[in-house]
């Protein structure tokens, strides 16, 4: 007799496996609890990657402050006047000597443009106060 | 039977009692912990488990009028390390070795000032700059901790430095503007509170409750940073020349009260500062607004404006001189013991007739003379933002001690005590249409979202009419432009002004040889635009206020009023082709 070499075949084939008889309700009901169970476990995983995403935004805001106000400190540092007057004197520049006033018939160059915020705000006049009695006029039916 | 039933009861309540009570004692154990010692263990707990650290709050930047900033913070790390993480001597080594080449120390003497330090935080570098503190942060040394801190910066160097003053570690100001507007400038530090491991790292994700730091105002100054460096050198220049111990030179706006210059020298030097060393305490003073001193002849404009404005005299009153005058048994002479015979007021002025003030003090009186040195605002602080502010002395007749010669010394400017800042708003006063002015350092404040808000103009009083500060302008003009060479006079522009040449008085004693040489005076003027003081202590080639402190303000005025596009008054016009 030849030998078949079906190591699992006949054996399955030979015991019957039954398979349970679930009901389809019970099936959705387990997979509803399941889902609902898994939910705020996903939902703690987003907000703890979200919170570490925020830290990472809040680390890199800062990184950028800082480097904004490195910045502004050099742009400080190069225009202030001891190093205008190096670089105007290694320029060749020199204050004036006696200085010629020029009259000229045209009026003089406008203002340079002063930056907003340097500029002294709008006062708010203040509104004139309406006259007590015009309240009560006010409820007078008078014909218009 | 019946005695096996009793031992069999004592089997179970005998132990049934000693369990009962071994659980009454856990029981009562428990209630202790739990509930009586209940905070005493949860605050024990929350020591040894929650960390907490302070961020202090960046400090708002100080800029001159133009935005130019005289000081600024950048961020820096504050760098720490826990002991308990060093115990472990190769992680200390390692840790050592990876921190003290980034914050230039000696792994050794790093590693036995943190083991021996006794504490559990021990700080070992300050204002570590920024680069270097992140690339530590991401190394991560075991036991080492970067916080966040900011250090100042002054882009400017040693420019307006006394001006400006200095803060303290703990982001509290000392000095100068950083101590007359801490409040603004400090903003709010934050905290952080965190849950932390036996090394005493933070737990990641443990419980971290933050409260942002809000950064500090920025504040405009008033200070035009030319106009100030001109003066500190020129200044600087003057007192080498003169050889003075030192001086002060204020530059004000008469129409605003805005202070556009003030040097003082000797004063604080950011590049030189180091307050254990003797004296340098000394130089976190302002003398402009807390120092007195008697300014002498200048006093004389006061004393000749409230005679005006009472209408006891006018430009053209005449007095003769005898060169002296006796009061009691003092006999006060002039200051270069001549004799003037007639003079109208404006040459009393122009030479300076100490026997001409002491008349018109007279004329006045006490009680109303002082209540017109009140009115200058010479009793009280003139109101600027900067801290320790002096309100000025003179004797009254209520004082003890008071006698007629002080009325007539006071009309000559001895025997007075004022500020550099009162005397130069006082002046201000006299030539501005007669209003008083509150002295400002301070234009404008800005808020951290940008949000600016702008200070105005403060009318104290009004000491005198704008007709007496019309006829105070012509009569100061002729001082500085008189008939002869005046080495006060400014080459293009028409100015007023006074000298005083004033004797230092002694503690306990009359009056040093040592003097006080000053100028003030304004200019143009048909438009004042600035009013310049300068003062001279003790200059030892002993020349008076007008040889002395005349010169530098005619060399300010021509500079500071060109700067500011005044057209010049007395210049040569060429016309254009």
């Amino acid at each position: 007799m030849a030998t078949i070499n079906r190591p699992w075949g006949g054996a399955g084939r030979g015991i019957p496996f039954p398979l349970p008889r679930v009901n389809g309700w019970v099936l959705a009901s387990v997979l509803v609890l399941g889902l609902g169970a898994a939910l705020p476990v996903l939902q703690n995983s987003i907000a703890t990657s979200r919170g570490f995403d925020s830290q990472l935004m809040d680390a890199r805001q800062a990184q950028l402050r800082s480097e904004i106000g490195l910045l502004e400190a050099d742009v400080a540092r190069l225009t202030a006047l001891d190093r205008i007057e190096e670089r105007a004197t290694a320029l060749g520049l020199g204050p004036a000597d006696d200085p010629i006033y020029i009259s000229v018939d045209e009026p003089g160059p406008a203002p340079a443009n002063i930056p907003a915020e340097h500029l002294p705000g709008d006062v708010p006049s203040p509104d004139e106060p309406a006259p007590w009695w015009q309240s009560l006029v006010s409820r007078v039916p008078l014909p218009r | 039977m019946a005695n096996q039933r009793v031992l069999g009861t004592r089997r179970i309540w005998l132990p049934g009692v000693v369990m009962g009570l071994l659980a009454a004692v856990i029981v009562a154990r428990l209630v202790e912990l739990q509930v009586i010692e209940h905070e005493r263990y949860a605050q024990q707990a929350r020591e040894e488990l929650q960390g907490s650290s302070t961020e202090l709050a960046r400090r708002g930047a100080i800029v001159d009028r133009n935005g130019h900033a005289f000081a600024t913070s950048v961020d820096t790390w504050d760098i720490y390390v826990n002991v308990q993480a060093w115990t472990d001597p190769d992680a200390a080594d390692r840790a050592a070795n990876e921190l003290a080449p980034a914050i230039g120390r000696d792994p050794g003497e790093l590693k036995h000032e943190v083991l021996e330090s006794g504490l559990i935080d021990t700080i070992v570098a300050r204002g570590v700059d920024y680069e270097t503190g992140r690339d530590l942060i991401d190394e991560h040394p075991p036991g080492v901790i970067a916080l966040p801190n900011t250090t100042r910066v002054h882009p400017e160097g040693d420019l307006a430095a006394g001006l400006i003053g200095i803060f303290g570690m703990d982001n509290v100001g000392l000095s100068g503007i950083e101590a007359g507007l801490n409040d603004e400038l400090h903003g709010q530090p934050g905290q952080a509170i965190f849950e932390r491991d036996t090394a005493g790292e933070p737990i990641p994700f443990g419980q971290y409750v933050a409260t942002e730091s809000i950064p500090g105002k920025d504040i405009v100054l008033t200070i035009d940073r030319y106009l100030q460096r001109l003066a500190e050198q020129t200044l600087a220049e003057a007192i080498e020349r003169h050889e003075a111990a030192g001086g002060t030179v204020v530059m004000m706006e008469p129409d605003t009260g805005e202070v556009l210059a003030m040097a003082n020298e000797p004063s604080l030097k950011f590049s030189n500062l180091n307050l254990l060393e003797p004296g340098q305490v000394e130089l976190m003073r302002n003398p402009a607004v807390t120092d007195m001193y008697e300014p002498g002849s200048v006093m004389k404009v006061i004393t000749a404006a409230a005679a005006l404005d009472a209408g006891m005299i006018n430009p053209d009153t005449t007095y003769t001189d005898t060169g002296s005058v006796d009061i009691y048994d003092v006999s006060i002479r002039n200051w270069d013991y001549r004799t003037y015979g007639e003079e109208t007021m404006t040459g009393v002025l122009q030479h300076s007739i100490n026997t001409a003030s002491v008349f018109m003090a007279d004329l006045l009186g006490a009680d109303r003379f002082h209540s017109y040195l009140d009115a200058f605002g010479f009793s009280e602080p003139t109101g600027s933002e900067l801290p320790g502010e002096a309100s000025g002395f003179f004797r009254r007749p209520d004082d003890p001690g008071w006698s007629p010669v002080d009325l007539a010394t006071q009309s000559f400017g001895q025997g007075i005590n004022v500020t550099p800042l009162q005397m130069t708003s006082a002046f201000a006063a006299t030539i501005n249409g007669g209003k008083l002015l509150q002295s400002r350092f301070v234009k404008a404040h800005v808020n951290p979202n940008g949000e600016r808000e702008d200070a105005r103009p403060n009318v104290i009083g009004e000491p005198i009419s704008e007709q007496t500060s019309a006829t105070m302008r012509r009569m100061l003009e002729d001082v500085v432009h008189p008939d002869w060479h005046s080495v006060a006079e400014p080459q293009y522009y028409r100015a007023g002004g006074k000298s005083g040449t004033a004797n230092i008085p002694v503690p306990g004693e009359e009056y040093d040889d040592a003097q006080v040489a000053s100028y003030i005076g304004f200019a143009p003027v048909d438009d004042p635009k600035i009013v310049i003081l300068v003062k001279l202590d003790d200059n030892a080639d002993r020349l008076t206020g007008t040889q002395a402190a005349g010169p530098v303000f005619a060399e300010l005025v021509d500079a500071s009023l060109s700067y500011l596009n005044v057209p010049p008054d007395a210049a040569q016009y060429t016309e254009a082709r």
